[in-house]
């Protein structure tokens, strides 16, 4: 039995008892927002050394990084050592997204060494394995497509990205808008280009129910993806993005009354004034299902810095209500990234979702803010630096940015406002 | 005559020109904005040409970059350095807050190499003579600030942060709501301690108008110093920066009326569900004075990364009307900005302004982000390289890939070239 399909039943399982413990709140809140489809608890019943990991209405915004083979240089010892780089960085699931290489060996090493939720978008093997048999992957067949599905389940993937919105009613739509960026989704653009020749219907759409039952079998939470997610700003909240956010919404409903738990995946690039309505969008036409965005980059020339970007769009959007954020980093747009870099993204990614929370007024945000402060107003620079997202980072920093043992910091030197004032107005003493 | 009342008087300065020109908009714009005081154009009229920044309603949103010594790091050389590399990373103006040694040498060496507006913090250089030559900050002699106002006017400074908004009943505010963290701002403590001690009204506020004085003589454009902004996340909006709010509108107002042209500092540590309203509220209260950000600061737990939290929180304020925004580095909080520290601050300072820029739709900024989309879909990497905001990156990268560029996975037959005919895009 599903968890979804448990918690209609009115049953708190020990996944839902965890994730309440963690978040500080009542398992019952946790049972209901996963019978309202408004919290999903990704857990596949093959994922043995699995935490639960709560995503959704009401719950501090998690982020997850990407990490996968890409490359004929690529090394799976080196995407492992990604992975965790990714863990100790804070992340709250990962996403396996490898494209080519030992795929297999890749997700069942990735499974073994996280504790998080895996995700994971099969079509990019289906694709890879298709060009290695027929040297053409617009000769992929529909059964290797829900054979490839079946095998990342089996083997204990979490949560499955999956095109099933992107049908040809919304690449007819695209065509006719002449949209600018029709192809930003890797997965999504093989799937459109495999469409247009074989000229036949998505078949993750047309049989969406096979989808389903893979899903429910192994208890695996959908993470239904948008293949036309706008890819630069000019796109943003266009004819076809908003349709298929309409069929998103559709299969949301099926998910659910098959007992499956569903997230649905989003932008991607958008002007600062379109990231609430967007959020809004989802929020209405999915039935409160949770959003797991990408970025989303406020704006489209940022290459190199393009982490920061995201963790503004990402800062705004959880704010405006997604529960989910998927990391980007620094090569973005660039290339593939480098430990140090997934380092970076996962922090910034949780720089912006907690900024988010904050914004939403969460207790737990707030209070820690409110220690960090304390711990400045007296000068505590061991409780600072623990207390900083990135202790290693902020105390390398403390180190190579000072000279010699100053109990302010070279910016003020000797004259640190925080001393002077408590001197004035006899507020706190301290010495460190 | 002053350049506002050069506005004022109809008269189209090349200040004016020069920013209208760098803005794509009418001159005649540009003079009303001032004349009314929405815009501001520092220039000192002792400083030769240089490129002028507009800064206020209706222009692309304008970063400002912080280099100085400090009494833990006193190396002149080093902030020459940081100063190139500002400009280089494509900073609007700069200010020099040197609290080390030798500041009137610092400031001389910067305005001999700056090609931005420039600005100081004059309060630091008073506070810390004092503390050479009487002992102590709280010994400062009113004159003495006076003439340091005078000294750094006459070198030739665009504009001046001054904490002419902080007086007494400022403070017993703060004292009677209590917060956080009081005061954060290190001139604000210089003179709340000075005021404290001596039980004395802050002379920049009580004489504000020897102060207008000095800087209409020199057309100094008065940035008004926020003494009591927040410095944590639960200070954002309490009793006593609103208090502080209400004295830099009233002061705005007298600057305005004197021919002086003034902007408004701002916070600071503020949650994003405070950013609309503290914008608001500045404008309302300011006379739609320029509002010139420090930050603003999304959260309070991230020393080492403090750019990007300022960049969320610049972002954001930009979009709500915000006029220009100071720098964050990743030093911030920690310590003193390394020369990669203020590349990195800048280049995000300036995203965050852009980003607010497309925001409020400014025309300029939709063209580059148009062209860099319709450089990523033809799949050419000079036009990216080109559209960047900081290309260094992309290049480097393009020099790494070498030939290397093509796809891996599926060689002829591929799916997604498929689609790309299709929509006839390559």
């Amino acid at each position: 039995m599903s968890l979804l399909t448990r918690a209609l039943e009115g049953t708190i399982t020990s996944e839902m008892e965890q994730v309440a413990a963690r978040e500080k709140v009542s398992p019952e809140f946790i049972r209901q927002g996963v019978a309202a489809g408004a919290i999903v608890i990704p857990g596949n019943i093959n994922h043995k050394n699995i935490m639960p990991v709560g995503i959704g209405k009401g719950l501090r915004t998690k982020v997850s990084a990407s990490i996968g083979l890409y490359g004929s240089e690529a090394s799976l010892a080196e995407e492992i050592s990604k992975v965790k780089t990714a863990l100790a960085a804070g992340t709250d699931a990962l996403m396996d997204l490898s494209v080519s290489g030992d795929i297999d060996a890749m997700r069942l090493e990735t499974l073994n060494s996280a504790s998080v939720p895996v995700g994971t978008l099969p079509v990019y093997q289906a694709i890879a394995e298709a060009g290695k048999k027929y040297g053409s992957t617009v000769k992929m067949t529909a059964e290797e497509m829900f054979e490839v599905i079946e095998r990342h389940a089996a083997d204990g993937v979490d949560f499955l990205a999956l095109h099933c919105a992107t049908t040809m009613d919304v690449v007819e739509r695209a065509k006719r808008e002449s949209r600018l960026d029709p192809l930003v989704s890797y997965g999504g653009a093989h799937l459109i280009g495999w469409m247009i020749a074989n000229e036949c219907e998505n078949p993750l759409y047309q049989q969406y129910d096979r989808v389903l039952a893979i899903a429910r079998k192994y208890n695996v939470t959908l993470s239904l993806a948008d293949g036309m997610r706008p890819g630069c700003l000019a796109d943003s909240l266009d004819g076809a993005q908003v349709q298929e956010l309409v069929i998103l919404g559709e299969l949301v409903r099926r998910a659910r009354a098959a007992g499956v738990q569903i997230m649905i995946k989003g932008p991607g690039h958008m002007p600062l004034e379109h990231v609430k309505a967007t959020v809004t969008l989802q929020k209405s036409l999915c039935q409160g299902a949770p959003y797991f965005v990408f970025g989303p980059l406020l704006t489209d020339i940022a290459a190199g810095y393009d982490h920061i970007n995201a963790a503004i769009g990402g800062a705004l959007s959880a704010w405006a209500g997604a529960e989910f954020l998927c990391y980007v980093t620094p090569a973005e747009h660039i290339g593939v990234p480098s430990a140090d870099q997934v380092r970076e993204g996962v922090i910034a990614a949780r720089i912006a979702a907690h900024v988010g929370d904050l914004a939403k007024g969460r207790k737990e945000a707030w209070q820690w803010d409110l220690e960090m402060s304390l711990a400045r107003k007296q000068l505590d620079w061991k409780r600072q630096l623990e207390l900083a997202i990135d202790p290693p980072r902020a105390a390398e920093i403390r180190k190579t940015r000072n000279n010699g043992e100053s109990t302010a910091c070279a910016m003020c030197g000797k004259y640190c406002a925080m001393e002077i004032v408590a001197k004035y107005l006899n507020t706190t003493k301290h010495s460190c | 005559m002053t350049q506002v009342l050069k506005a004022r008087a109809g008269i189209i300065t090349e200040e004016m020109e020069a920013v209208a020109t760098d803005e794509n908009l009418e001159a005649e714009f540009i003079r009303q904005g001032v004349a009314e005081g929405r815009i501001v154009i520092p220039r000192n009229k002792n400083r030769k040409e240089f490129k002028y920044c507009g800064i206020g309603a209706g222009l692309r949103i304008k970063v400002n970059a912080l280099i100085g010594t400090s009494s833990d790091r006193d190396d002149m050389e080093m902030e020459a350095r940081k100063l190139a590399i500002a400009e280089e990373a494509g900073c609007d103006s700069f200010m020099d807050l040197s609290t080390g040694k030798d500041i009137d040498g610092m400031r001389k060496q910067s305005l001999s190499l700056a090609h931005v507006a420039m600005g100081s913090t004059m309060i630091y250089q008073a506070g810390i003579e004092a503390i050479e030559k009487y002992g102590s900050v709280v010994s400062m002699r009113e004159e003495d600030i006076f003439e340091v106002i005078e000294r750094q006017a006459a070198d030739g400074l665009d504009f001046m942060a001054i904490h002419c908004a902080l007086n007494m009943d400022v403070i017993k505010r703060m004292q009677n709501t209590g917060r956080v963290t009081d005061v954060v701002s290190r001139g604000g403590a210089f003179l709340t301690g000075w005021m404290l001690h001596n039980q004395k009204e802050n002379p920049l506020y009580e004489k504000f108008d020897r102060v207008l004085e000095i800087l209409k003589a020199y057309d100094v454009t008065l940035s008004l110093g926020d003494a009591i902004r927040p410095g944590s996340i639960a200070d954002s909006l309490d009793g006593a920066q609103l208090q502080g709010m209400i004295i830099q509108g009233e002061l705005t107002r007298r600057a305005q009326e004197a021919g002086v042209q003034v902007m408004v500092e701002g916070p600071g540590h503020v949650p994003l569900n405070h950013v609309e309203a503290t914008m608001e509220v500045q404008k309302r209260l300011c006379n739609n004075a320029p509002y010139y950000i420090l930050g603003t600061l999304a959260t309070d737990v991230t020393p080492g990364y403090d750019h990007i939290s300022g960049a969320i929180g610049g972002a954001l304020i930009g979009a709500c009307g915000a006029d220009f925004l100071c720098y964050l580095t990743p030093a911030e909080h920690l310590g003193l900005p390394t020369e990669e520290d203020v590349r990195t601050g800048v280049i995000t300072t300036r995203m965050a302004a852009h980003i607010a820029d497309i925001a409020k739709g400014n025309q300029q900024a939709w063209a580059r982000d148009l062209e860099m989309a319709k450089a990523r879909v033809a799949l050419n990497l000079n036009r990216q390289i080109k559209a960047a905001l900081y290309p260094e990156q992309l290049k480097a990268a393009a020099a790494a890939a070498g030939d290397d560029r093509g796809c891996v996975v599926c060689g002829t037959g591929c799916a997604a070239q498929v689609a790309a005919e299709y929509f006839e895009i390559r």
